[in-house]
């Protein structure tokens, strides 16, 4: 029944987004069980049979997928679970297949400059900011991906690790800020 | 008013769910939430705080999970989230922090290749009189002595700390007995 209610949801998800969201682009096999919240005017695109749930306990949280400015750009890959994520874009994320992300938080932009008036950063550059996430990596609860990382494939970010530089594939990360725990 | 929303959450606990039991004096000052099949016993005059309004939360993933605390903890906006058995001594201390026996708690639909190289789940035993500071993290395999002081934002992965010692960083390490620090500082 639960199933069968988080397909209804995504399909009806999906045909709201091809009448109203022409930016928002949504594959077969998409299951909503908690609230899904897409803002602003950049293209997003999800692959197929992805999953959007909450988490266990905490009513309060759920998947937020943001962009910041129209050109922005977000992919996500085909089988992607998303448990309560947040994600920000301002330039460009790449997310791929088979990931799993827990309660984290991704962004590509740090939001304000470091000067005394906080405005809009401007040594940010796209290509410098992207940040790419693998194949089979597992995100886990309250870390956070910060701008400019490129994560490989196979890769296990530890709970509560922050990762600021990027990271090889095969790799074990924890810490802040984050740093190999194990490598086969 | 406490006490009063206290006695409601064991009188619901202890009598409509039998996988719950909670001692008496029992002072709730924000929501309790208790889901899951395994075990979960609270000892007699535990008080729950409000710490950014988020109160205390205790989930069971398995059956054989088994989540159990002792008596007088105060309680703020701690979450436990177990597969295995997690045990808290008498009189402890908790700010907002997340105590969690396993990696991943949603990962039976990633791939098999992946899942292995995950570490498996392991139980958490704090001593009594512990105290853990706001932001902390207490991962799978950890074990903290009694009387010891676990600083805010710190982390800590499959280790054992002696009792009475200051455990700082992420990852954390034992950084002085407290017995040395306070003659440093001129409080002994």
């Amino acid at each position: 029944m639960r199933e069968f209610l988080a397909r209804m949801r995504g399909s009806i998800f999906i045909f709201t987004c091809k009448i109203a969201r022409k930016n928002v682009k949504i594959a077969r096999g998409l299951r909503i069980y908690k609230k899904l919240k897409v803002t602003g005017k950049g293209s997003i695109e999800i692959g197929e049979n992805c999953r959007v749930c909450g988490i266990k306990g905490d009513s309060s949280q759920y998947v937020c997928l943001e962009t910041l400015s129209p050109t922005a750009v977000m992919r996500i890959g085909n089988n992607v679970s998303l448990y309560a994520a947040r994600i920000a874009a301002k330039y460009q994320i790449v997310i791929g297949d088979d990931v799993l992300i827990e309660e984290a938080g991704i962004m590509d932009t740090d939001f304000h400059s470091i000067a005394r008036d906080r405005g809009i950063p401007l040594s940010e550059k796209g290509d410098k900011c992207r940040v790419v996430v693998g194949n089979r990596v597992c995100i886990g609860a309250r870390s956070s991906i910060l701008k400019g990382t490129t994560i490989g494939d196979d890769v296990i970010v530890a709970p509560g690790s922050i990762v600021t530089m990027s990271v090889k594939s095969g790799y074990m990360v924890a810490g802040n800020p984050a740093k190999a725990l194990a490598h086969e | 008013m406490g006490l009063i929303r206290g006695t409601s959450y064991f009188i619901f606990y202890n009598y409509v769910k039998r996988n719950i039991k909670i001692g008496f004096p029992f002072l709730a000052n924000a929501k309790v939430r208790i889901i899951g099949p395994g075990t979960v016993s609270i000892g007699k005059g535990c008080i729950v705080l409000k710490n950014q309004f988020k109160g205390l939360t205790i989930i069971t993933f398995s059956r054989n999970a088994k989540v159990i605390i002792g008596d007088k903890c105060a309680l703020g906006g701690t979450t436990i989230r177990s597969f295995g058995i997690v045990k808290i001594g008498n009189k402890a201390m908790t700010a907002i922090s997340l105590i969690q026996d396993s990696f991943y708690m949603n990962c039976d639909k990633i791939g098999e290749e992946i899942k292995r190289r995950i570490p498996p789940s392991k139980n958490i035993s704090l001593g009594t009189n512990v105290w853990l500071g706001e932001g902390s993290f207490v991962m799978n395999g950890s074990e903290i002595g009694d009387d010891s002081v676990l600083s805010s934002g710190s982390w800590c992965y499959d280790a054992s700390y002696h009792d009475y010692v200051l455990i700082m960083g992420n990852p954390a390490r034992s950084v002085m007995p407290i017995d040395k620090l306070l003659r440093l500082k001129g409080e002994i």
